[in-house]
Protein backbone atom coordinates (compact mmCIF):
# COMPACT_ATOMS: atom_id res chain seq x y z
CA UNK A 1 0.00 0.00 0.00
CA UNK A 2 2.91 2.11 0.79
CA UNK A 3 4.23 3.33 -2.57
CA UNK A 4 3.04 6.38 -4.68
CA UNK A 5 1.47 4.89 -7.73
CA UNK A 6 -0.66 2.96 -5.64
CA UNK A 7 -2.85 5.99 -4.23
CA UNK A 8 -5.75 7.39 -5.83
CA UNK A 9 -5.40 10.60 -7.13
CA UNK A 10 -4.82 13.52 -5.31
CA UNK A 11 -7.47 15.14 -4.30
CA UNK A 12 -7.86 19.35 -4.45
CA UNK A 13 -9.41 21.70 -2.49
CA UNK A 14 -11.11 23.14 -5.26
CA UNK A 15 -12.60 19.40 -6.69
CA UNK A 16 -13.73 19.32 -2.72
CA UNK A 17 -15.45 22.62 -3.27
CA UNK A 18 -17.07 22.26 -6.10
CA UNK A 19 -20.83 20.79 -6.35
CA UNK A 20 -20.06 19.93 -10.00
CA UNK A 21 -17.43 17.16 -9.19
CA UNK A 22 -20.20 15.36 -7.19
CA UNK A 23 -16.90 14.42 -4.76
CA UNK A 24 -18.43 11.74 -2.28
CA UNK A 25 -22.17 10.53 -2.17
CA UNK A 26 -24.40 13.31 -0.81
CA UNK A 27 -27.01 11.03 0.03
CA UNK A 28 -25.30 8.08 1.42
CA UNK A 29 -23.09 10.58 3.29
CA UNK A 30 -25.95 12.44 4.71
CA UNK A 31 -28.11 9.20 5.59
CA UNK A 32 -24.84 7.37 6.96
CA UNK A 33 -24.44 11.38 9.10
CA UNK A 34 -28.20 11.33 10.57
CA UNK A 35 -28.13 7.35 11.57
CA UNK A 36 -24.97 7.66 13.67
CA UNK A 37 -26.84 10.82 14.99
CA UNK A 38 -29.94 9.18 15.99
CA UNK A 39 -28.37 5.65 16.74
CA UNK A 40 -25.98 7.37 19.33
CA UNK A 41 -28.97 9.29 20.89
CA UNK A 42 -30.86 6.19 21.40
CA UNK A 43 -27.24 4.42 22.96
CA UNK A 44 -28.10 6.37 26.11
CA UNK A 45 -30.72 4.72 26.53
CA UNK A 46 -29.00 1.67 25.81
CA UNK A 47 -26.17 2.86 28.64
CA UNK A 48 -29.29 3.45 31.16
CA UNK A 49 -30.32 -0.53 30.62
CA UNK A 50 -27.06 -1.90 30.61
CA UNK A 51 -26.11 -0.23 33.79
CA UNK A 52 -29.33 -1.45 35.34
CA UNK A 53 -28.80 -4.89 34.12
CA UNK A 54 -24.99 -5.09 35.22
CA UNK A 55 -25.83 -3.66 38.37
CA UNK A 56 -28.43 -6.24 39.05
CA UNK A 57 -26.66 -9.46 37.53
CA UNK A 58 -22.74 -9.21 37.60
CA UNK A 59 -21.92 -12.18 38.97
CA UNK A 60 -25.13 -13.61 39.69
CA UNK A 61 -26.42 -17.08 39.27
CA UNK A 62 -28.67 -17.95 36.12
CA UNK A 63 -31.87 -18.19 37.72
CA UNK A 64 -31.53 -14.61 38.33
CA UNK A 65 -30.33 -13.40 35.24
CA UNK A 66 -33.89 -15.23 33.66
CA UNK A 67 -35.97 -13.56 36.34
CA UNK A 68 -34.68 -9.93 35.35
CA UNK A 69 -33.44 -10.54 31.61
CA UNK A 70 -36.57 -12.89 31.17
CA UNK A 71 -39.17 -10.52 31.77
CA UNK A 72 -39.92 -9.36 28.60
CA UNK A 73 -40.39 -5.69 29.28
CA UNK A 74 -36.81 -5.65 30.34
CA UNK A 75 -35.25 -8.43 27.35
CA UNK A 76 -37.39 -7.28 24.66
CA UNK A 77 -36.03 -3.40 24.53
CA UNK A 78 -32.50 -4.43 25.65
CA UNK A 79 -32.33 -6.79 22.71
CA UNK A 80 -33.80 -3.62 20.55
CA UNK A 81 -31.20 -1.49 21.77
CA UNK A 82 -28.40 -4.20 21.05
CA UNK A 83 -29.72 -4.20 17.64
CA UNK A 84 -29.59 -0.14 17.55
CA UNK A 85 -25.78 -0.23 18.40
CA UNK A 86 -24.85 -2.83 16.28
CA UNK A 87 -25.67 -0.51 13.37
CA UNK A 88 -23.93 2.47 15.74
CA UNK A 89 -21.15 0.17 15.64
CA UNK A 90 -20.73 -0.64 12.31
CA UNK A 91 -21.34 3.05 11.02
CA UNK A 92 -18.69 4.23 13.36
CA UNK A 93 -16.17 1.90 12.28
CA UNK A 94 -17.18 2.35 8.58
CA UNK A 95 -15.73 6.04 9.12
CA UNK A 96 -12.61 4.73 10.47
CA UNK A 97 -11.92 2.49 7.53
CA UNK A 98 -12.66 5.08 5.13
CA UNK A 99 -9.88 7.09 6.53
CA UNK A 100 -6.97 4.90 6.39
CA UNK A 101 -8.06 2.09 3.84
CA UNK A 102 -8.99 2.69 -0.11
CA UNK A 103 -10.30 0.28 -2.78
CA UNK A 104 -9.93 -3.29 -2.25
CA UNK A 105 -8.54 -3.38 0.91
CA UNK A 106 -11.20 -1.15 2.10
CA UNK A 107 -14.11 -3.61 0.99
CA UNK A 108 -12.51 -6.76 2.38
CA UNK A 109 -12.23 -4.65 5.81
CA UNK A 110 -16.15 -3.61 5.48
CA UNK A 111 -16.90 -6.59 4.95
CA UNK A 112 -15.34 -8.17 8.17
CA UNK A 113 -17.07 -4.84 10.06
CA UNK A 114 -20.93 -5.94 8.57
CA UNK A 115 -19.65 -9.17 9.78
CA UNK A 116 -18.76 -8.58 12.66
CA UNK A 117 -21.71 -6.29 13.87
CA UNK A 118 -24.21 -8.86 12.46
CA UNK A 119 -22.66 -11.73 14.75
CA UNK A 120 -22.28 -9.57 18.12
CA UNK A 121 -25.60 -8.40 17.63
CA UNK A 122 -27.16 -11.63 16.41
CA UNK A 123 -25.38 -13.43 19.19
CA UNK A 124 -26.95 -11.12 21.95
CA UNK A 125 -30.07 -10.68 20.60
CA UNK A 126 -30.73 -14.44 20.08
CA UNK A 127 -29.40 -15.24 23.48
CA UNK A 128 -31.94 -12.52 25.26
CA UNK A 129 -34.40 -14.25 22.78
CA UNK A 130 -34.20 -17.90 23.73
CA UNK A 131 -33.99 -16.45 28.23
CA UNK A 132 -37.09 -14.47 27.65
CA UNK A 133 -39.01 -16.98 25.45
CA UNK A 134 -37.79 -20.76 26.61
CA UNK A 135 -36.00 -19.60 30.38
CA UNK B 1 -21.16 5.32 -0.05
CA UNK B 2 -18.17 6.98 -1.43
CA UNK B 3 -14.51 4.89 -1.14
CA UNK B 4 -12.41 7.54 -2.87
CA UNK B 5 -9.22 8.10 -0.70
CA UNK B 6 -9.74 10.73 1.86
CA UNK B 7 -7.18 13.92 2.29
CA UNK B 8 -4.66 12.88 4.64
CA UNK B 9 -3.35 15.19 7.20
CA UNK B 10 0.04 15.35 8.46
CA UNK B 11 1.11 13.00 11.15
CA UNK B 12 0.32 13.66 14.92
CA UNK B 13 3.48 14.49 15.72
CA UNK B 14 4.00 17.19 13.93
CA UNK B 15 0.95 18.84 15.75
CA UNK B 16 1.07 21.13 19.35
CA UNK B 17 -1.38 18.75 21.60
CA UNK B 18 -4.92 20.42 22.09
CA UNK B 19 -7.55 19.43 24.74
CA UNK B 20 -9.72 19.02 21.81
CA UNK B 21 -7.56 17.13 19.80
CA UNK B 22 -7.11 14.68 22.14
CA UNK B 23 -10.26 14.69 22.55
CA UNK B 24 -11.22 13.77 19.44
CA UNK B 25 -8.72 10.70 19.33
CA UNK B 26 -9.88 9.62 22.55
CA UNK B 27 -13.31 9.59 20.85
CA UNK B 28 -12.24 7.15 18.03
CA UNK B 29 -10.39 4.94 20.84
CA UNK B 30 -13.28 4.44 22.86
CA UNK B 31 -15.43 3.94 20.06
CA UNK B 32 -13.13 1.16 18.78
CA UNK B 33 -12.50 -0.15 22.39
CA UNK B 34 -16.40 -0.12 22.94
CA UNK B 35 -16.80 -2.04 19.35
CA UNK B 36 -14.90 -4.88 20.79
CA UNK B 37 -16.25 -4.66 24.12
CA UNK B 38 -20.06 -5.31 22.94
CA UNK B 39 -18.43 -8.68 22.31
CA UNK B 40 -17.59 -9.46 26.26
CA UNK B 41 -22.03 -8.16 26.26
CA UNK B 42 -22.41 -10.80 23.97
CA UNK B 43 -20.29 -13.91 25.57
CA UNK B 44 -21.58 -12.93 28.67
CA UNK B 45 -25.48 -13.13 27.49
CA UNK B 46 -24.55 -16.47 25.77
CA UNK B 47 -23.33 -17.71 28.55
CA UNK B 48 -26.76 -17.33 30.83
CA UNK B 49 -28.44 -18.53 27.74
CA UNK B 50 -26.31 -21.56 27.73
CA UNK B 51 -26.68 -22.71 30.97
CA UNK B 52 -25.83 -22.49 34.86
CA UNK B 53 -22.38 -24.31 34.24
CA UNK B 54 -20.95 -21.82 31.28
CA UNK B 55 -22.34 -19.05 33.20
CA UNK B 56 -20.52 -19.59 36.47
CA UNK B 57 -17.12 -20.29 34.72
CA UNK B 58 -17.48 -16.60 32.85
CA UNK B 59 -18.34 -15.07 35.97
CA UNK B 60 -15.46 -16.81 37.30
CA UNK B 61 -13.31 -14.66 34.56
CA UNK B 62 -15.18 -11.92 34.73
CA UNK B 63 -15.08 -11.02 38.56
CA UNK B 64 -11.20 -11.95 38.47
CA UNK B 65 -8.86 -9.03 39.19
CA UNK B 66 -7.98 -8.72 35.25
CA UNK B 67 -11.74 -9.48 34.32
CA UNK B 68 -12.72 -6.76 36.88
CA UNK B 69 -10.08 -4.29 34.90
CA UNK B 70 -11.13 -4.71 31.32
CA UNK B 71 -14.91 -4.12 32.43
CA UNK B 72 -13.71 -1.29 34.46
CA UNK B 73 -12.04 0.10 31.67
CA UNK B 74 -14.83 -0.63 28.87
CA UNK B 75 -17.22 1.22 31.46
CA UNK B 76 -15.12 4.29 31.08
CA UNK B 77 -15.08 4.14 27.61
CA UNK B 78 -18.65 3.73 26.99
CA UNK B 79 -19.12 6.54 29.44
CA UNK B 80 -16.52 8.64 27.82
CA UNK B 81 -17.82 7.85 24.32
CA UNK B 82 -21.08 8.66 25.40
CA UNK B 83 -19.51 12.20 26.85
CA UNK B 84 -18.01 13.08 23.19
CA UNK B 85 -21.06 11.85 21.58
CA UNK B 86 -22.89 14.53 23.21
CA UNK B 87 -20.48 16.84 22.93
CA UNK B 88 -20.91 16.40 18.80
CA UNK B 89 -24.66 16.24 19.38
CA UNK B 90 -24.09 20.33 20.50
CA UNK B 91 -21.75 20.93 18.56
CA UNK B 92 -24.47 19.77 15.30
CA UNK B 93 -26.17 22.88 16.62
CA UNK B 94 -23.54 25.05 15.52
CA UNK B 95 -23.53 25.89 19.54
CA UNK B 96 -20.45 26.21 21.85
CA UNK B 97 -17.84 26.09 18.70
CA UNK B 98 -15.88 29.89 19.60
CA UNK B 99 -12.32 29.23 21.24
CA UNK B 100 -12.62 28.95 24.71
CA UNK B 101 -15.98 27.16 24.88
CA UNK B 102 -14.73 24.29 22.46
CA UNK B 103 -12.23 23.58 24.97
CA UNK B 104 -14.43 24.02 27.85
CA UNK B 105 -16.71 21.42 26.67
CA UNK B 106 -13.78 19.29 25.73
CA UNK B 107 -11.88 19.58 29.25
CA UNK B 108 -16.41 18.74 30.35
CA UNK B 109 -16.27 15.34 28.66
CA UNK B 110 -13.01 14.12 30.10
CA UNK B 111 -14.02 15.42 33.74
CA UNK B 112 -17.66 14.21 33.23
CA UNK B 113 -16.41 10.39 32.03
CA UNK B 114 -13.93 10.20 35.16
CA UNK B 115 -16.49 11.22 37.55
CA UNK B 116 -19.21 9.38 36.05
CA UNK B 117 -17.29 6.00 35.99
CA UNK B 118 -15.58 6.68 39.43
CA UNK B 119 -19.00 7.48 40.89
CA UNK B 120 -20.64 4.11 39.09
CA UNK B 121 -18.08 1.59 40.24
CA UNK B 122 -18.02 3.34 43.61
CA UNK B 123 -22.03 3.46 44.70
CA UNK B 124 -22.56 -0.06 42.31
CA UNK B 125 -19.58 -1.75 43.38
CA UNK B 126 -16.82 -0.88 45.81
CA UNK B 127 -19.50 0.23 48.60
CA UNK B 128 -22.05 -2.35 47.80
Amino acid sequence: MGSLNMRETIITREQVANPRTHYGDAKASTRHFITQRVTGLINVVFLGFLLFIVVRLAGQDRADMVGVIGNGFIGIPFAVLIGIVAVHMRNGMRDTLEDYLHGRMYSLAMMLNTLFCLIVGLAAIGAIVKIVFWG
Amino acid sequence: MSVRARPTSPHLQIYRWTITMAMSILHRMTGIANYAGMALLAIWLIAAAMGQEPLMALNFIYGSWFGQIVLFGFSWSLVHHMCGGLRHWVWDFAAMMEPGQREAMAWATIAASVVITLLIWTVFVWAA
